[in-house]
């Protein structure tokens, strides 16, 4: 089986990954989307005073 | 004189260093002029492969922002950093880990437990945790493995200069975009677009040497726009973080939260806060001194809000 792999996507924020798998019609078998980054702001903003947490969540996407 | 090659990367990023460098707006033409773009994920579409493809040394001068926080972005780093010349840390995240690096007061397990599980947008009923291999019926597939701790770039690679902010201004950006297509590249391992100043230094506001009997929060009190932060009762990190940033936070009457790091010399920037927060207490007893120092609101995640991974503490316990 084939494999293509688009990594990492491009022009847009974030880490993304795709993996496409042909049968050998050379037709798509499965494709899989994967997300290889995790930075934890659901836990790392807890204990964080309220009115800081703009400030620290505005930097989970800066564009 | 043939063109620059130029690289640009976000490990652990939030973009917002990327789209400092486009906030050059029409400049952004004259960069075109001196350098060819190798590689830059958010703009142009080169991938993983076509850096790999590269020579040693190909690259003149590669960006990287982001802090090191799983095993692609450490692979990653290492790999331009054999295929780079120069290698400049850009932004905070990069130098000491910046706000991902808040992700050092907590636990790798704790983490995963908020994020796969128990996160109210999660539905995840048969607990799966990312896996770095996964077997699928067409074969096996890979993610990277989620470090315990955040890491600095200098942490897994040498670094040839640090651009200080989170992130740096668009005017500083554009100042060192000149210095590097000049040739005229200052000693290893200098911080650029800053100065080797502290922000107090070139703070306009009015210091009087008034002592502080109470901390606020910023939402607590209306401030007076003449008179210096701290001595109003706002923790400005500006006696310990590094002049560059022509002051933005405390013109729009915010205190600086530190985004620019510590002085050169300092290898702590909290730990030195705590030092300046010290001299300008107003306490007749240590107790009174605790008391007053105690109503600052989260103290650890303030003072090391962009630097816990490139601390002395390195992590909380
Ligand atoms: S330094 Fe700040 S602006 Fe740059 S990537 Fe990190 S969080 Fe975003
Ligand atoms: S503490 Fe802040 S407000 Fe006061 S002089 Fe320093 S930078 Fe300015
Ligand atoms: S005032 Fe402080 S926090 Fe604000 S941009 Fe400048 S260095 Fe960063």
């Amino acid at each position: 089986m084939q494999r293509i792999s688009i990594d990492p996507i491009t022009r847009l924020e974030g880490h993304g990954k795709i993996e496409i798998f042909l049968n050998d019609a050379g037709g798509v078998e499965n494709c899989y989307f994967q997300i290889p980054e995790l930075r934890g702001f659901e836990k790392f903003c807890e204990g964080r005073p309220a009115d800081q947490v703009p400030q620290i969540v505005s930097r989970i996407c800066g564009v | 004189m043939s063109k620059l090659k130029l690289a640009s990367y976000w490990a652990a990023a939030c973009g917002g260093c990327d789209v400092a460098t486009l906030d050059i707006h029409e400049k952004i033409v004259d960069v075109a002029a001196v350098a060819d773009i190798v590689f830059w994920p958010i703009a142009v579409d080169f991938k993983y492969a076509d850096v790999e493809g590269y020579e040693d040394g190909f690259i003149d001068v590669c960006l990287f922002h982001g802090a090191i926080r799983n095993s692609e972005g450490e692979h990653i780093a290492k790999l331009l950093r054999k295929k780079s010349k120069v290698m400049v840390a850009f932004g905070s995240c990069a130098i000491s880990g910046g706000i991902p690096g808040l992700a050092n007061f907590k636990q790798k397990d704790d983490i995963f437990y908020r994020v796969y599980i128990e996160s109210q947008s999660t539905q995840n009923p048969q607990k799966v945790y990312p896996q770095t291999h996964y077997a699928v019926p067409e074969g096996v597939l890979d993610l990277p493995e989620f470090y315990k701790d955040v890491k600095s770039l200098s942490d897994v690679v040498d670094v040839d200069y640090y651009m200080p902010g989170c992130p740096p201004t668009s005017a500083q950006i554009w100042a060192v975009i000149g210095v590097i297509a000049s040739g005229a590249l200052p000693p290893k391992g200098a911080f650029v677009g800053c100065e080797n100043q502290t922000l107090c230094n070139t703070c306009t506001r009015a210091k009087t040497d008034k002592k502080v009997k109470k901390f606020y929060q910023p939402y607590q009190i209306i401030t007076d726009p003449e008179k210096c932060l701290l001595e109003q009762g706002l923790t400005c990190m500006g006696p310990v973080t590094r002049a560059g940033c022509s002051n933005q936070c405390i013109s729009a009457n915010h205190p600086c939260t530190g985004c620019y790091g510590p002085v050169e010399g300092v290898i702590d920037q909290g730990a030195k806060y705590i030092s300046a927060l010290a001299s300008v207490v107003d306490a007749d007893s240590p107790d009174e001194a605790d008391r007053i120092i105690s109503e600052i609101a989260d103290p650890a995640g303030l003072f090391y809000r962009y630097g816990l991974p490139g601390s002395l503490l390195r992590r909380a316990k």
